[in-house]
């Protein structure tokens, strides 16, 4: 039940509070680019998910693997070269160079599978996937499970990385599929001409914002109260009583 | 417009104003909203972005002749990479509380559609010292903007420049500004003036 | 030896990596490849790619497949024209006919001064707008001058002059854009099988006194034209000229001697005769329309 309960912190943190784009700032590039119409921007979205998703596995696999400090393939190296056993190599300098690898080859990989056997979905969302390749929100997943992985203590497994990365996709669904909804109403509306175009929609994304900002606190009191039902059987806070005798 | 290739000289000045990365061709985004929160992480930022751009650019332009057309994205984005490597590894043992501050805005540089573009547009056609001005150029422009919001943001919402107090004490801070909607709002407003002087200045043009 | 025992490792990795993700992704190309045909992208290459609509597809990239699949005609692309349509015809081993490029022509040769019982107009300043109220002009099938069809042009080549929508054929490359954007269907599309055209300048169906109420130029149906001129037909009270037999100017030269009005002419690009008439005249200064009402500063389209 506690790893359901700080499973459930990680997806709404990733998706709602700390919303990649509206938090974060990352892929603001197709945010603003493909944003259009709702059609488009729900297959970016979809597109987007289901990429995080594939290098959020393979990033975990050869962080946990081979980058992290005490990962256990250097280790093994090291151990087999006859070294000193109190310290051990670190291959970390290599992370952003593999993330950025595997993010572009997985991408490339999925693309050709899914045009071979779903030709329907590659129609509706396989023209975005090269452009998926530079898109700052999937490194971003990927540095975050890499930060989760550097204290031996806390180590974030397998289930962690992927539901950070499902939130984050999904959250950034919602974003895109709320800005593009806004911007079919703002094309019907009188701008003022220097601000048509992107200059609106970094305000409406600014009030995007502003209003997600309200759910600040939402995981940890939802949190909170799975942990009093799980205890208590009632998630509601018992009313403390006055203890009046002196 | 000219019916030649931009010089060097010309590539230089124009990725400043005319061609400015952030305001007129709306790339590299995310590091401008991310770190403008203040001026002195934007000027790293800049500062990092500016290395990985010159030094990408030169070594694209110098092995242009060997890129082959299907591969060359993944290409550029590995040496890209390499350079940001670099300068995380730099940043984090020179200035360790900015690149903690920075957190994990530095690497995203790989990803930043800028400099991704000079080297498509301009370094993998180009000779190394036209290349290098391009390079110039955009930095330049680079850090006027994210310059210009951190600006506009740290005075409004902290009351300081580069952690120098400037207005005085009892200044509301707008904390507003230093929070992500500040930062979007900040830059669609800035958008919007650059826009409209650039319209003017065509107005008076024609 | 931690140096070289982590830069060895490291070399070493990278080296597995990318020799496995070539070795992969290789595999996969081969394995997952999809039969793209071939046809579609050299007809691709061949297209103009303006993706301007003007042959019923959303873009060049849906008309190729079409025209691969043997769905379309090769003919159907105006702004790539006849050149275009031989090249996609060599491609899909296809015969085609010859075909002309077609071209937009506006039905009306009344400017601001021809109109008669003109009112003050202080609405929209579009033509849709205009031509929902009683009463702009005298002329209900003319054409109103408020640029519908200017906005509509992507490509620069039909103005308001003199508060007639006259059409650049310099540049003019028939897409359709101009017919579809005008309220009151003035605009055609006419094949140029040459380069000045003969064309009837005229929309309006009534006759005679009518038309002479509202207009000092407009069709008056009187028919003679139409008795001199055998590609000439009357429907209702206008004439319509048969483009599919059309072949030279010269069949209509004696039907344009008779028109008493001045609604018959010759459209496209300007003969050498007139170059030479004008060449020492100055050009006149562009006139605006000279409706100005409240809402022409702001770009309000409601």
């Amino acid at each position: 039940m506690d790893t359901l309960i700080s499973l459930l912190q990680i997806g709404i943190g990733a998706a709602i509070i700390n919303n990649f784009v509206l938090h974060y700032f990352v892929g603001i590039c197709p945010f603003l680019g493909v944003s259009r119409k709702v059609e488009t921007a729900f297959g970016m979205g979809c597109a987007v998910t289901f990429v995080i998703s594939i290098a959020a596995l393979l990033s975990w696999t050869f962080t946990y693997f081979i980058l992290r400090p005490g990962a256990p393939l250097p280790g093994w190296v090291w151990r087999v070269a006859g070294g000193d056993p109190a310290t051990s190599v670190d291959l970390s300098v290599l992370s952003y160079i593999m993330y950025i690898f595997v993010i572009a080859a997985s991408v490339q990989f999925v693309e050709m599978y899914v045009r071979k056997f779903f030709p329907p979905l590659y129609k509706s969302f396989g023209v975005y996937l090269p452009l998926i390749t530079t898109n700052c929100a999937i490194l971003f997943a990927c540095l975050e499970i890499m930060k989760n992985l550097q204290d031996p203590t806390r180590l974030w497994g397998l289930h962690e990385a992927l539901t950070l990365a499902l939130g984050g996709g999904v959250g950034f669904t919602l974003a895109i599929t709320l800005m593009a909804g806004i911007r079919e109403e703002l094309d019907m509306c009188d701008v003022p001409k220097p601000l048509r175009g992107p200059g609106i929609s970094l305000l409406t994304a600014g009030i995007l914002a502003m209003a997600f900002m309200g759910f600040a606190g939402v995981d940890k009191s939802v949190a909170d109260a799975l942990k009093r039902l799980t205890e208590n059987g009632t998630p509601r806070v018992e009313h403390r009583t006055l203890n009046t005798e002196y | 417009m000219s019916n030649h290739d931009p010089t060097a000289l010309e590539r230089l000045i124009n990725g400043i104003l005319p061609e400015n990365p952030v305001y007129r061709q709306l790339l590299g985004m995310c590091p401008t909203l991310a770190v403008t929160g203040a001026v002195k992480p934007a000027m790293t930022m800049a500062l990092a972005t500016a290395f990985v751009l010159i030094s990408a650019n030169c070594m694209v332009s110098l092995i242009r002749g060997l890129l082959r057309p299907h591969l060359r994205i993944l290409v550029f984005t590995l040496t890209i990479a390499t350079f940001v490597t670099i300068a995380d590894r730099v940043l984090a043992a020179y200035l360790y509380e900015m690149s903690k501050q920075l957190g994990p805005y530095v690497p995203l540089i790989i990803v930043n559609c800028l400099i991704i573009s000079r080297c498509e547009i301009c370094a993998s056609k180009q000779s190394l010292p036209v290349a290098l001005a391009d390079a110039v150029g955009v930095s330049l422009g680079f850090a006027l903007a994210l310059g210009s919001i951190a600006t506009v943001r740290e005075v409004l919402g902290s009351g300081t420049w580069f952690g120098l107090a400037v207005l005085p004490s009892n200044w509301p801070n707008w904390g507003i500004m230093v929070l992500p909607p500040g930062a979007f709002l900040t830059l669609g407003i800035l958008l919007g003036l650059v826009e409209w002087l650039a319209d003017r200045r065509r107005k008076h043009v024609t | 030896m931690l140096a070289t025992v982590t830069i060895l490792l490291a070399a070493a990795i990278l080296a597995v990596l990318a020799v496995g993700v070539a070795y992969v992704l290789g595999w996969a190309n081969r394995t997952f490849h999809v039969a793209v045909d071939p046809k579609v992208e050299a007809a691709l290459d061949v297209l103009p790619n303006a993706n301007c609509g003007a042959c019923g597809f959303v873009g060049c990239s849906e008309y190729a497949e079409a025209i691969a699949r043997g769905d379309a005609e090769v003919t159907l692309c105006a702004p790539g024209g006849a050149g275009c349509a031989q090249r996609l015809a060599e491609i899909l081993g296809v015969t085609v006919e010859e075909s002309y490029p077609y071209r937009a022509v506006v039905h009306c040769a009344a400017h601001y001064d021809d109109r008669l019982l003109r009112t003050h107009y202080s609405g929209e300043a579009t033509c849709a707008s205009a031509n929902l109220v009683a009463g702009v002009q005298g002329c209900t099938y003319g054409c109103l001058g408020f640029g519908d069809c200017t906005r509509a042009c992507k490509y620069d080549a039909i103005h308001i002059i003199d508060g007639l929508a006259t059409v650049d054929y310099h540049k003019c490359i028939g897409c359709k854009a101009c017919a579809r954007a005008c309220p009151r269907n003035i605009i055609s599309m006419v094949p140029f099988k040459q380069e000045r055209m003969f064309v009837v300048a005229c929309s309006n169906q009534d006759k005679g006194p009518e038309v002479q109420a509202v207009c000092t130029v407009g069709c008056i149906g009187c028919t003679s034209c139409t008795r001199r001129a055998e590609l000439m037909q009357m429907q209702g009270n206008l004439p319509v000229v048969d483009y599919e037999r059309y072949e030279g100017n010269d069949h209509f030269e004696p039907a344009l001697a008779k028109c008493p009005r001045a609604s018959m002419i010759y459209v496209g690009k300007p003969s050498p005769a007139d170059l030479v008439a004008v060449a020492d005249e100055q050009l006149p200064d562009r006139v605006e329309a000279d409706f100005k009402t409240t809402v022409d500063e702001t770009e309000w389209r409601g």
